[in-house]
């Protein structure tokens, strides 16, 4: 009775506190560098996983990689469209330096442009899935492949997600040159895409 | 030393640096298939 009027009376910092406990934070790793490291660290396993299956299929399969069944992938085109995507990086480093600089203008159309580079990348890698000439259940060549080049597409799409976001927060002039996460992270995220995709053109496409 | 995921800008840096190593790999590879 009486602990209960004394709570009652002298309200104590931890009762003025609502909602969940503040987390913890680590004086020497910043949030957001931590954040990124693990889910940085979390993809390239799961990439690895991937490419772990490629070079098994490539090593141990009786009728080697493409060309086979009279099916070649098509080295040119997604060459080219490599040369898209890794282009929509430039524009990516572009907006942000717009963003740094106070330059609105090379903001706005650096965001624009790498969304619409990333969307005519993804639309060019499914016009190749309709075209390529083989299904993922016809050879375990075909399902890595599918694998592989679709994981990675699975990450273009959630970059061009991000890309949107950060597009529409660009034209309504969220962005300062002090303050310009919102673009910094998908930046990031949208280089990793692209190196990742430098290795899986490699591997899939020309060894 | 790099770091690509302190920011965007050294995240640019890197994904150059993986395009010019991958380049020299394609062309070691297409010069090694030509002989």
């Amino acid at each position: 009775m009486e602990s209960a009027s004394i709570a009652a009376g002298a309200p104590t910092a931890e009762h003025d506190h609502h909602g969940p406990p503040e987390a913890n934070q680590s004086s020497r790793v910043e949030a957001q560098f931590l954040g990124m490291l693990l889910f940085i660290i979390s993809e390239i396993m799961l990439f690895g996983a991937f490419f772990t299956a490629y070079f098994f299929i490539r090593v141990v399969a009786d009728d080697g990689w493409f060309p086979m069944d009279g099916n070649e992938l098509p080295k040119l085109i997604a060459g080219v469209n490599t040369a898209i995507l890794i282009s929509s990086s430039f524009t990516m480093h572009w907006a942000l330096e717009g963003a740094r600089n106070e330059n609105r203008a090379a903001l706005r159309t650096g965001m624009l442009t790498t969304l619409l580079l990333g969307a005519t990348f993804l639309s060019v890698q499914i016009n190749e899935y309709v075209h390529v000439g083989f299904a993922p259940a016809d050879s375990a060549q075909g399902t890595i492949f599918y694998g592989l080049t679709g994981l990675h597409g699975a990450h273009v799409f959630i970059g061009l997600t991000l890309l949107t976001f950060a597009t529409i927060r660009a034209y309504r002039g969220h962005f300062t040159p002090k303050e310009h996460r919102g673009v910094e992270v998908p930046g990031i995220y949208w280089h990793f895409v692209d190196a990742m995709w430098i290795v899986v053109y490699t591997t899939i496409y020309i060894l | 030393m790099l770091n690509p995921l302190r920011s965007e800008q050294e995240a640019f840096r890197f994904l150059i640096y993986v395009a010019a190593v991958f380049l020299v790999i394609i062309a070691v590879v297409l010069v090694a298939r030509a002989f």
